[in-house]
């Protein structure tokens, strides 16, 4: 197994592996069992000042089910901790003293100046490796608190101030998707002193209204809200905006992944895309602690498949390939090309071809095989994403030198319109 | 995920493997998996290969970590996969969960196996030489998972096989459309990989000549030889040509000379005695090799009948006949040669309980088939010179070598017996388990 620790501002890691801060980090007994199971951090769940009282919505989550693949997607009305200061602080203390290796990360939300002060002391105090000021629960209330501060954003530089001249520890800002370009949160955040980037929170979302009742899911005794979207589905989000931080050179902060990871490629994509560390929480509520073996045996394997030594070398190997695309070379053309030996003769293709596509496919209906013409094929490539034969798949894009970009002539039903 | 449909096999296909899985199909099984907490089918193995660990990393798209959950657990993996009974291990497991159809739990860790040797994925290390000799005596599924336990762990392990190859009943008991040379030879070099010596076509001569190898500086024995002599019933024309038993017949398919057993049974009738799986593997090889009617002659009821689920399926595909609760009395011959079988139905006075006393024949039910050959496939006993070799090792009424069940020590400190040799005939997963479980005793005795 390869050595995959991590040194992020100064603090080890055994691996880039973290819960993030959340119902997975609630308590010191949970997350003792996922140190045990192989995890390398946590992000200890969302803990608010004394002022606000403990309010929890029930029921607190819904989960967005594909076919018969349960819980794409996860939404949650969750709040901060549903547990006091004291025993929060107690259990840090613990887990410092029973797993010193294991770095703890403190995710604070502070609704006034007082308050973001105080509780980043008491954390230091207790032993916390990190603190994570929370910038973007997408559905707090309170003026000036969650994501309302990731929106304001000089609330954002003026809280991270406060903190940073009263902790000595490394602060992270973690910030929501929910804003137009996120390195400019970002880049407020390092004004008042940040030491590194997690990315993202949920994202404001609704996946599901009740039909016989109109009420969107969770109802919490008939009322939904707008609220916090995570897991597989929001994965192209997240990801999307570890690369703009990463790509930001004035920024220059390392950055925590989070949004929608569930198996090492995805902690590859987002290790590559420029993530030093990786958080994560549908993922666990799906398959529980046991998933972080799999992450650490793919990861581990795929280092040594391509060579790798340390985690650190793969960190932002991705950033050079990405391009606008006005960049994109387009005298270069190709098309679909069909393994037909191996077709079973479905036709999904075809429908996919005719209906949404380039409509380049013709069907035998003797032979039921698609026929391809390669000069209409505008290689928009869903005939790929439809045919079930995979691994390898049966269609695949290939360049072919010189091919001319193809222009659909005028429609034949034009005549008779005119 | 779907592969292209295969044109209908003709009959002789039966002597190929069936299909192995694609990665497609593998991840789209394993997406069937309800990923049960505490899985029951990791339960149901006795061999403990941890089904459940497996699927789920091949679930999660960690496939070389579900190939090094497969060998780490049992070398032996992909055997198993093919010969297991999975209806009665994992697969049944799986099946109480309520899943309406299992998953192909047998299938894919035969696809594991195969597709880690495709990449040229090993996931076995070997720790620093511990300058430590263990003898193993028979190279059947016991022996070998021992051997490479203890190799794994940095000893020297020397495996001492009478035949010309290793496998024992892997190789020379089981027909080749359930395991195939090919198949069985490339598991077995990933146990040769690991350092293991072999000394194949080696005979024991002698009083003690198994014991004495703990003065030639083999440290600790493992016996796992098996059991070596096949049953024949005591009936009147047993002893006539062309009545032979299961091991011998399947010898001559497996290593043998094929010709032999094709003149035995080509344009024939057949009748096996046995009802148990090894009985349908030899119908179905009798069907395979051109015989005419095949019948498998069983003292069980249908629904009793200890031969697997599937092999009982497959045997009745292949048209072989099964005659249940029935006893053959005589064999009827002409000239030495074998004309036809006698029996009745029977009936038993207390169910369950096959001893001749609880055997009673129905009056008015007598048969009698004209039958060109007889194989016994009744099961097999202990080899008599077991105690010659081992004089001090202490033996149970039914021959059996005597052993801690728990370590597998037997009553001479230093050797451990395990497989067939001490339970009886018994599944290929039970001698991985006894296999592993040696190998555990051996070295907690070294440590001692």
């Amino acid at each position: 197994m390869k050595d995959l620790s991590i040194t992020v501002c100064g603090v080890t890691f055994p691996n880039p592996f973290m819960l993030s801060s959340s119902v997975v980090s609630n308590t010191a007994e949970m997350i003792a069992r996922a140190f045990d199971a192989g995890f390398g951090g946590v992000s200890y769940k969302g803990i608010g000042g004394p002022s606000v009282e403990i309010i929890n919505p029930a029921p607190r989550m819904h989960s967005l089910n594909l076919g018969s693949k349960k819980l794409v997607g996860l939404q949650n009305v969750e709040q901060t901790t549903d547990r006091p200061l004291k025993d929060n602080i107690q259990d840090v203390i613990w887990l410092k003293k029973h797993y010193p290796k294991n770095p703890v990360m403190v995710n604070i939300m502070g609704f006034n100046k007082e308050e973001w002060k105080y509780l980043a002391k008491v954390f230091e105090d207790a032993g916390a490796d990190m603190l994570e000021l929370n910038f973007s629960c997408p559905h707090m209330s309170v003026e000036g608190s969650g994501m309302k501060v990731g929106q304001a954003f000089k609330l954002v530089r003026d809280f991270m101030e406060i903190v940073k001249s009263s902790v000595k520890i490394p602060v992270f800002a973690k910030l929501t998707s929910n804003v137009t370009d996120v390195t400019e949160p970002a880049m407020y955040a390092k004004e008042g002193g940040a030491d590194g980037i997690t990315a993202v929170n949920t994202v404001r979302g609704v996946i599901e209204v009740n039909v016989d009742n109109f009420v969107p899911y969770p109802n919490v005794f008939g009322k939904g809200a707008i609220s916090g979207y995570s897991g597989p589905g929001i994965k192209p989000i997240s990801l999307k905006c570890i690369v703009e931080l990463a790509k930001k050179k004035e920024l220059g902060l390392p950055l925590a992944g989070c949004g929608g990871i569930e198996t090492w490629i995805d902690a590859v994509a987002f290790l590559l895309s420029g993530a030093s560390l990786i958080q994560m929480t549908t993922s666990i509520i799906r398959y529980g602690h046991r998933l972080v073996e799999d992450l650490i045996e793919g990861l581990s394997f795929y280092m040594e498949e391509k060579g790798f030594k340390k985690v650190e070398d793969i960190i932002g190997k991705a950033l050079p390939n990405y391009h606008e695309t006005i960049d994109f070379d387009l005298s270069r053309q190709g098309a679909a090309q069909f393994d037909l030996d191996r077709c079973i003769g479905c036709g999904v293709c075809y429908i996919a071809c005719q209906d949404a596509g380039g409509q380049c496919i013709e069907w035998d209906a003797e032979k039921r095989r698609p026929k391809i013409d390669q000069e209409k094929c505008y290689s928009c490539m869903i005939c790929s994403f439809v045919c079930p034969v995979d691994n390898p798949p049966l269609i695949t894009f290939k360049e072919i030198k010189g091919k001319k970009i193809y222009t659909p002539p005028p429609s034949k039903l034009q005549k008779i319109i005119k | 995920m779907v592969k292209k449909k295969k044109e209908i096999k003709s009959r002789n296909d039966f002597f190929h493997l069936p299909e192995v899985y694609t990665l497609g199909q593998a991840i789209l099984e394993a997406d069937r998996c309800l990923l049960c907490y505490d899985a029951p089918c990791s339960k149901g193995c006795p061999a403990e290969t941890d089904p459940g660990k497996f699927i789920k990393k091949l679930r999660l798209r960690n496939i070389k970590g579900a190939v090094k959950t497969v060998k780490e657990n049992n070398i032996l993996g992909g055997v198993c996969g093919l010969v297991c009974p999975v209806d009665k291990l994992c697969e049944e497991e799986c099946l109480e969960t309520g899943i309406d159809r299992p998953i192909n739990i047998g299938k894919l860790q035969r696809f594991l196996v195969e597709y880690g040797w495709d990449i040229g994925f090993n996931p076995l290390n070997k720790k620093k030489n511990k300058d430590i000799n263990i003898a193993i005596i028979g190279s059947g599924s016991a022996g070998l998972i021992c051997a490479a336990e203890l190799a794994k762990e940095g000893h020297n392990v020397t495996i001492f096989e009478k035949n010309e190859k290793l496998g024992g009943n892997l190789r020379y008991g089981i027909p080749p459309f359930k395991l195939d040379d090919k198949f069985l030879d490339r598991e077995i070099e990933d146990i040769l990989t690991l350092g293991v010596e072999i000394k194949t076509n080696h005979e024991f001569k002698g009083k003690g000549s198994i014991e004495n190898l703990l003065k030639q500086g083999f440290k600790a024995i493992f016996i796992s030889a098996g059991l070596t002599n096949p049953y024949k019933l005591k009936i009147p024309g047993a002893d006539s040509k062309n009545v032979i038993t299961w091991y011998d017949f399947l010898w001559e398919v497996n290593g043998g000379d094929i010709n032999k057993v094709i003149e035995m049974v080509k344009n024939k009738n057949v009748a096996i005695i046995g009802g148990g799986s090894v009985a349908m593997d030899v119908g179905i090889t009798c069907k395979l090799l051109n015989a005419n009617s095949v019948y498998c002659i069983a003292l069980e009821s249908m629904e009793d009948l200890p031969a697997d689920r599937e092999d009982i399926h497959k045997a009745i595909d292949c048209h072989v006949i099964i005659k249940p609760q029935s006893q053959i009395k005589e064999i009827s011959t002409k000239n030495g040669e074998v004309i036809g079988v006698k029996g009745t139905e029977i009936k038993l006075l207390k169910k369950g309980d096959f001893s001749p006393s609880n055997i009673k024949d129905i009056p008015g039910t007598e048969f009698s088939f004209k039958i060109g050959s007889v194989i016994f496939a009744i099961g097999s006993g202990v080899d008599s010179k077991n105690k010659e070799y081992l004089p001090l090792v202490e033996f149970d009424k039914k021959r059996y070598i005597k052993v801690n069940k728990k370590t597998l020590e037997t009553s001479v400190k230093g050797i451990f017996a395990g497989g067939d040799i001490i339970n009886g005939p018994g599944l290929v997963v039970d001698a991985v388990k006894d296999g592993k479980q040696a190998a555990k005793s051996i070295m907690n005795f070294l440590n001692k």
